[in-house]
């Protein structure tokens, strides 16, 4: 099943999109263009199978401790591309055409067609070459050959056994395997860097883009993947983020240590554990406290660790959720004339129905319900953040200004965890250590902003034409 | 001084924007051509601040409204013709034959396009020009020249009395000869350059005349009347958003002695339409077009500031909170500085637990509302702080958009009434949607 998300977490967590403060931009170090809409791809589609996870992490990890380099240029895959993608059968080349004729036109005016076809069968003959010299240079020597070792007859375990020796196993042997195609074997044995001649050129045009297109497209997709692993593998190792593990779903369980934002300088790590009897975090604090950004980063883990990507923390262990929702920026559609609290109460209705279909889901509510009084914020919260916590199977992180709204949901519940981002007073200003602390806060530094701004003494000094 | 009005207000209220399908702009979009189309964003980028012409504007407006006349050109020919209008420029006369003998005959030769196309250039030109006298003929003969339209009859009348147009009617009709095209491309775009930018000048500003007036008599809307900032009143009544169909109109008043309205109402009673029909009818008003009201008077302000959907820069490291707290303090200094200024603050401090927001709410209202010169509508649900400003100042007034209870279900009334609220909905909307029983399905 797929893992679910929306629009509104995608934004919230700034996971894809241009410029520099979304989450896919930290990993898009892709060479080709090829990897970087498989990046997207990936992205776009997370894994909801721990098995699937793990393995994907696993390859990564690997390429990141051999420090494997990407043996292509992004060009050489644009030729490539730009070739196969003209199947227009009148450019062929036909071999017969080769006559002297040609031959003196050639030599008077360059013919961009032949160039282009020709540029293509080499950049085929090069990716092959490469290809073939880079899964060599991996894995267990000899490896990939061994023909005894079949996949598909493995045990269930030992894939398990087989990822930690050499994760990359199975796709070493697909690659290889694509490679032993009689057509494709044709060009390997080709050297590189010899000038071909025209009838071949033209024979192997005809098999590359008309007969043997397919395989051709096939070769590619892994190489975007090596691409993609490549790229990643690097971030992991220039940042330093970690490799979570997956965990079966029915385990239910959180360890996340030292998790931090990937996007903020000097950002600073924390840690939390949630399990079935501690499947709600109730987090209070100031504001500026840091509330919304621990959220993020929680939600960024949470994210990337689906997608078997390295993510910035100390260490992650978690069971596989279905879907993540987050909801901290959310905006009131008063184009269609709802007020903000109408906006988070078809929110909350939206999780209630995922939740009701018996999803385990990761839920993060920033603020709940800001956009009512007080007396109606108290009284919603409570009885919201008491119908999730009997949801064991999902996990919630709510944050509230209403802390009195914690000290009746600590009566009542026992698997609710509380969590708070502390203030401390030097003199006037508030400073915050952005670090989680067990319990409810009831600091609030609201007005001391106001006065810091001098909001009330400019008023209080204007020039008041008439008062 | 232009009529100041920042991003953040212009975003509130939906005001500009050709692409934004909701905004105000788009809702007066009704013109032919893109001149028209230029100046009309042109109008919503400067409103006004002296009465005078702002009352003269609406005049015109109403003038159209009332003559509710048909544009008598096609958008089409128009961008035609400023093509052509813009293509030639700088040539003597012997220059200018020359050019386009050689351009004739390349066409006989090699048929280039270049005679053909000035040649349908100045064609179509002509025909604008022709339809465009005619109909402000029509206006002289009805209005003579001393109506709101009158000055650009008259400069048009100047212009198309030049002797040297007379030819234009009457050689007409006996066909086209290439030296012919050459004197009236000569006279046209190179002897006649300024009067022609004029005439089309004239034709947008018809375009968009005709557009609001027309806008305006199909929904319903009045002009506001301007009168100088000393008078430091705005009275409107029927007062809707002019993008709602069946708004409830409503009525606000605020003057020296009272110049503040402290709005309370439950969530959806529609605090946050009210604030932003307000603010679209003064903005509209000071650019002299019609409102969505049934009258409205009012003394001309040096801007507006309102703060309905307050964005956090989170990329800046701002909380919603701070987001706010920083625009309260924008707009403090502006009022500080004994500008006569429109504000509007939806729910303020919402980003903020309750307590800090009612001290903040309490704090700042209580100093801006000394502002007499200002005119200020705030809301809030925090209904204490409502408690302890009547106690404090005589100058606020206090208004509620009231709900009534259908059994369960809340209807919201949209009508101003006197006073504070005691509504709160908040559970029953939850319940109503049926979310705790929903939640509770399919247990584990």
């Amino acid at each position: 099943m797929r893992f679910i998300t929306d629009n509104q977490t995608l934004e919230d967590l700034k996971i894809v999109g241009q410029g520099d403060h979304s989450v896919i931009s930290i990993f898009n170090r892709t060479v080709t263009r090829g990897g970087a809409a498989l990046l997207d791809e990936l992205f776009r589609y997370p894994l909801s199978d721990a098995n699937a996870i793990n393995h994907r992490s696993s390859i990564i990890q690997y390429f990141a401790s051999i420090k494997a380099v990407f043996p292509f240029s992004g060009e050489l895959f644009d030729v490539l591309e730009q070739y196969l993608s003209n199947t227009d059968e009148r450019t062929r080349l036909s071999p017969d055409e080769h006559t002297l004729g040609k031959k003196l036109t050639h030599l008077i005016a360059e013919d961009t067609d032949y160039k282009n076809i020709y540029k293509g069968v080499t950049a085929v003959i090069d990716i092959l070459h490469g290809l073939r010299s880079f899964i060599d240079s991996i894995g267990p020597a000899g490896g990939p050959t061994r023909s005894t070792h079949s996949p598909a007859a493995d045990p269930a375990g030992s894939t398990h056994a087989q990822d930690e020796q050499f994760p990359y196993y199975t796709e070493k042997n697909a690659i290889a395997e694509l490679l032993s195609d009689p057509v494709l074997e044709l060009l390997v044995k080709e050297r590189s860097n010899s000038k071909i001649p025209y009838n071949k050129v033209a024979a192997y045009d005809t098999l590359l883009r008309f007969r043997h297109r397919d395989t051709i497209k096939k070769i590619v997709r892994p190489v975007y993947y090596l691409d993609v692993y490549l790229s990643v593998a690097k971030v992991a190792l220039q940042r330093s983020f970690v490799f979570p593990r997956a965990l079966p779903k029915e385990q239910h369980t959180l360890v996340l240590e030292g998790v931090y934002h990937p996007q903020l300088k000097n950002a600073v790590p924390n840690t939390l554990y949630m399990g079935p009897d501690s499947n709600v975090i109730f987090l209070t604090g100031a504001n500026m406290a840091g509330k919304s950004t621990f959220m993020k980063s929680l939600g960024i883990a949470l994210f990337l660790a689906h997608m078997g990507f390295p993510v910035p923390a100390g260490k992650m262990t978690f069971s596989v959720f279905d879907g993540i929702y987050t909801t901290i920026n959310l905006p009131d559609n008063l184009g269609m004339g709802a007020s903000h609290f109408y906006a988070e109460v078809l929110r909350v209705k939206k999780l209630a129905k995922e939740l009701s279909l018996s999803k385990d889901l990761f839920i993060i509510f920033d603020e709940l319900f800001r956009g009512t009084n007080v007396k109606d914020a108290y009284e919603a919260t409570i009885a919201i953040t008491g119908a999730f916590a009997q949801r064991r199977n999902s996990m919630f992180v709510i944050s509230t200004h209403i802390m009195e709204a914690g000290e009746i949901l600590r009566q009542q519940f026992g698997n609710i965890s509380f969590q708070y981002l502390p203030t401390h007073m030097n003199g006037n200003d508030p400073v915050y250590t952005y670090t989680l602390e067990a319990g409810i806060t009831d600091d609030r530094h609201g007005m001391v902003i106001v006065r810091n701004e001098g909001i009330i003494d400019i008023l209080k000094n204007g020039k008041k034409k008439i008062s | 001084m232009s009529f100041i009005a920042d991003k953040q207000t212009l975003d509130d209220l939906n005001l500009p924007g050709k692409y934004k399908p909701d905004s105000i702009y788009n809702l007066f979009n009704r013109v032919h051509t893109t001149g028209g189309e230029k100046l009309l964003d042109a109008l919503f980028q400067h409103p006004l601040t002296d009465p005078d012409e702002i009352n003269r504007r609406s005049e015109l407006f109403r003038y159209f409204q009332q003559k509710a006349l048909a544009f008598p050109l096609v958008g089409e020919s128009l961008n035609v013709m400023e093509n052509y209008l813009g293509g030639g420029g700088g040539e003597n006369f012997v220059m200018a034959i020359t050019g386009t003998a050689r351009r004739k005959l390349l066409d006989s030769v090699v048929r280039d396009e270049a005679y053909s196309r000035i040649k349908t250039g100045l064609l179509t030109t002509i025909e604008v020009l022709k339809l465009f006298f005619d109909f402000m003929g029509r206006l002289e003969e009805e209005d003579g020249l001393d109506g709101p339209f009158g000055k650009q009859i008259r400069r048009v009348k100047e212009i198309f009395n030049d002797r040297r147009l007379e030819g234009l009617r009457t050689e007409w009709e006996a066909g086209w000869s290439w030296l012919k095209v050459a004197r009236y491309d000569h006279l046209l775009r190179n002897l006649l350059q300024t009067e022609m930018a004029t005439l089309t000048g004239i034709i947008y500003q018809l375009d968009v005349f005709m557009a609001v007036g027309h806008v305006a008599a199909l929904k319903g809307y009045t002009y506001a009347h301007a009168l100088p900032a000393a008078f430091n009143t705005i009275r409107a009544t029927g007062l809707r958003h002019p993008r709602l169909e069946k708004a409830v109109g409503n009525p606000v008043s605020l003057h020296q002695d009272r110049n503040m309205l402290f709005l309370t109402g439950a969530n959806m009673a529609g605090k946050s339409t009210l604030m932003k029909a307000f603010g679209i009818s003064v903005y509209l008003a000071h650019m002299g077009f019609p409102v969505a009201a049934e009258e409205m008077t009012f003394s001309v302000k040096d801007g507006i500031y309102s703060s309905i959907n307050v964005p956090d820069n989170l990329s800046l490291g701002h909380s919603h909170f701070y987001a706010e707290v920083l625009r309260v303090k924008k707009v403090a200094v502006e009022v500080s500085v004994a500008k006569d200024l429109v504000v509007i603050f939806d729910e303020l401090f919402k980003g903020t637990n309750v307590k800090d927001a009612y001290d903040a709410t309490l704090a700042v209202t209580e100093e801006l509302s000394a502002y007499r010169n200002c005119f200020f509508i705030i809301s809030t649900h925090i209904i204490e702080v409502g408690e302890t400003l009547r106690e404090r100042c005589n100058n606020i007034q206090f208004a509620r958009l009231p709900t009534v209870m259908e059994g369960t279900t809340p209807r919201y009334l949209y009508k101003l009434q006197e006073g504070i609220t005691a509504d709160r909905h908040g559970m029953m909307i939850i319940e109503n949607e049926g979310i705790l029983g929903i939640i509770a399905l399919n247990p584990a």
